[in-house]
């Protein structure tokens, strides 16, 4: 529909142009930021309407705005998470992790008129004074097209643990 | 025993704990025996089981549970062990079903418990049901719909051992005409730490500008001050909150609500209204009680209310061995928010609580940071809980509510009876909570 993408202000671009190859191209750059620490630069990939949310392990389907899940941040939050992070005070992460992430099976599942719906599996392993731990999951996605690369709208990482055992935490960025 | 668990010196004004209690295997076994099978342990809220035949498993004091609502709508808990030979009867976290049968051999119970088909039963000289019964249950109370239960039959009943403690229940429960309920989600994780570390954590104000510097910092740039820095004072509370105790190892802080950080105008508008009727039902002192207090509760050994009144948690800490523990934790909101009030709550608590909080993976770091330093006990045998003892009113920031804590803990580690150190108080009139007609 030719009208839509006109009346689309946050595209900077059509998203029927876009290639799966350009998506995952994007996930593995952001999983390089994520890696490097570079949160001031991964925050910059998102929208100011943003969320990025991790439901409980124990209910992965459900809507993290309405119930009792791990993360549910909006943009202020997102800044304000990332701002602690990056302080020696964010006792439970400095110094900072090691971390280490592939991103895999990436599948463009929707084309909506502005943005699109992406999966994509993770599973980041985290050393930390001595401790490995793993964290398996499935990101999904709402991406917009911007004029170079996305713009991130909602993240959404769905943990594949029945619950938080080895790791006890999150306590840093997924 | 050559050294006491517990030193309570009150003429020395110091209170000091045995390091060896969080790192001994055999105190660990000892625990298991002694504090869990003779308390009340928290089971679940009715909410949870909105339906008749609804279950959910669970551990409870170290045993597999099933908390449920039977065909007739009464409300069980099961212990998930077949009479057979031992196995789990139901392995799914939850669910709606009448009959759990037994995968081994296929022996199956009625969700109110009784033995109703044994496959091949007329190979039985005696029949299983008639020997057997069914699935057994400890005894199950409940208050104001949080389920208890207890695997000693010489207790005390809920309502007496909780004792005046019971209005934390009418506090929380109070703020709206419908009561709470527990939401969706389960915050399940472990760490690798002694569980009374969480214990005392859960209710120590002293460490929270230490730990929780970030988190403050952060408060104060999206332009709101933490309760303990403020100035006003609530009910009789000041800024810098009170601790006390109920005896039985019993207790709480009380410490002046925090504002509401980040609330829309509607968010506002709707606690006023909630907080409006509260005034109707219960009058304005103990609705401020309600709505302008926050407290942290521990009903022991180790069931924790957390009502900050823009979001309530409730948690529970079991030992998995001396430095290992797990932690499970809800959030509870008053029935009937509005979408936009609930989301804020929610919201509001998560920023703090929870394995992906900004707060707990560092109070988590602490716990693991002090069993690693338990590697010296032998030469640092002893922790130091002393901080306000004496005080006839100590503050939120104090230790008086973890040297209660602890004297229950070894009076029942050792029948060693320690006196407690503040009269039990409230600081406004406790009402007896109002009751819907159906509930009579
Ligand atoms: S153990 Fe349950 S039927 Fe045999
Ligand atoms: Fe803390």
């Amino acid at each position: 529909m030719s009208t839509t993408e006109s009346q689309a202000p946050a595209a900077a671009r059509p998203v029927s142009g876009v290639t799966l190859a350009e998506v995952e191209q994007f996930l593995y750059a952001e999983a390089a930021l994520l890696d490097d620490w570079r949160l001031e630069e991964w925050v910059e990939l998102f929208t100011l309407d943003c969320t990025y949310e991790i439901p409980a392990t124990d209910v992965p389907d459900s809507d993290p705005g309405l119930t009792w899940s791990l993360i549910h941040d909006r943009r202020t939050m997102l800044e304000q998470r990332i701002i602690r992070l990056k302080k020696p005070e964010a006792h439970a992460e400095f110094p900072h992790s090691q971390t280490s992430r592939i991103i895999g099976n990436v599948r463009l599942t929707d084309r909506l008129e502005q943005s699109l719906l992406v999966e994509a599996n993770f599973l980041v392993s985290r050393m930390k004074a001595g401790k490995f731990d793993q964290y398996a999951g499935r990101h999904y996605y709402e991406l917009v097209p911007a004029a170079e690369g996305f713009l991130i709208r909602r993240k959404k990482s769905v943990l594949a643990h029945d619950r938080l055992d080895p790791q006890g935490k999150i306590s840093f960025v997924l | 025993m050559p050294q006491p668990y517990v030193i309570d010196k009150r003429e020395e004004s110091l209170f000091q704990v045995d390091r060896e209690v969080f790192t001994s295997q055999e105190i660990f076994e000892k625990e298991r025996e002694l504090i869990f099978a003779d308390a009340w342990l928290y089971v679940g809220h009715e909410s949870e089981l909105p339906k008749k035949n609804d279950f959910r498993t669970r551990d409870v004091g170290g045993r597999s549970i099933i908390f449920n609502r039977d065909r007739h709508g009464d409300v069980r808990v099961l212990l998930n062990t077949c009479l057979h030979r031992g196995a789990s009867v139901c392995r799914h976290p939850k669910g709606n079903q009448k009959i759990f049968t037994c995968f081994y051999h296929g022996w199956a119970y009625r969700n109110s418990g009784e033995l109703v088909n044994v496959p091949a039963g007329e190979d039985y000289a005696n029949a299983p049901a008639d020997v057997y019964g069914g699935l057994r249950s400890p005894r199950v109370e409940n208050y104001r719909g949080f389920y208890f239960c207890n695997f000693s039959d010489s207790a005390p009943d809920l309502r007496t051992w909780l004792g005046p403690s019971a209005y934390l229940f009418d506090l929380a429960t109070d703020q709206s005409e419908d009561g709470v309920e527990v939401l969706e989600g389960t915050h399940n994780y472990t760490l690798n730490a002694n569980w009374k570390l969480l214990v005392e954590n859960s209710i120590d104000g002293y460490h929270a500008k230490s730990v929780h510097h970030t988190y403050f910092e952060m408060m104060m740039e999206l332009g709101q001050t933490p309760p303990m820095l403020g100035e006003g004072t609530v009910n009789g509370v000041p800024p810098v909150g009170l601790g006390t105790e109920f005896g039985n190892g019993n207790v709480t802080l009380i410490y002046p609500g925090n504002g509401l950080p980040l609330a829309t105008e509607q968010v506002a508008h709707n606690l006023a209204e909630l907080r409006g009727k509260a005034v109707e039902r219960h009058g304005e002192e103990y609705a401020s009680a309600v709505f302008n207090l926050a407290r942290n509760s521990v009903f022991f050994p180790n069931f924790f209310l957390i009502d900050l009144n823009f979001g309530m948690i409730i948690r529970t800490i079991m030992p998995l061995g001396p430095d290992r523990t797990q932690a499970t934790s809800w959030h509870v909101a008053p029935r009937g928010l509005s979408q936009e009030s609930l989301q804020y709550r929610i919201d509001n608590a998560l920023t703090f609580w929870g394995p992906a909080g900004l707060a707990t993976p560092d109070d988590v770091e602490a716990l693991e940071q002090a069993q690693r330093g338990f590697s010296a006990r032998r030469e640092v045998p002893l922790s130091d809980i002393s901080k306000g003892i004496g005080k006839p009113r100590p503050a939120a920031n104090d230790e008086l509510q973890m040297r209660a804590w602890w004297r229950q803990w070894n009076y029942v580690m050792t029948g060693e009876q320690l006196p407690a150190e503040v009269e039990a108080f409230t600081p406004f009139t406790t009402r007896e909570p109002s009751r819907k007609p159906q509930e009579a």
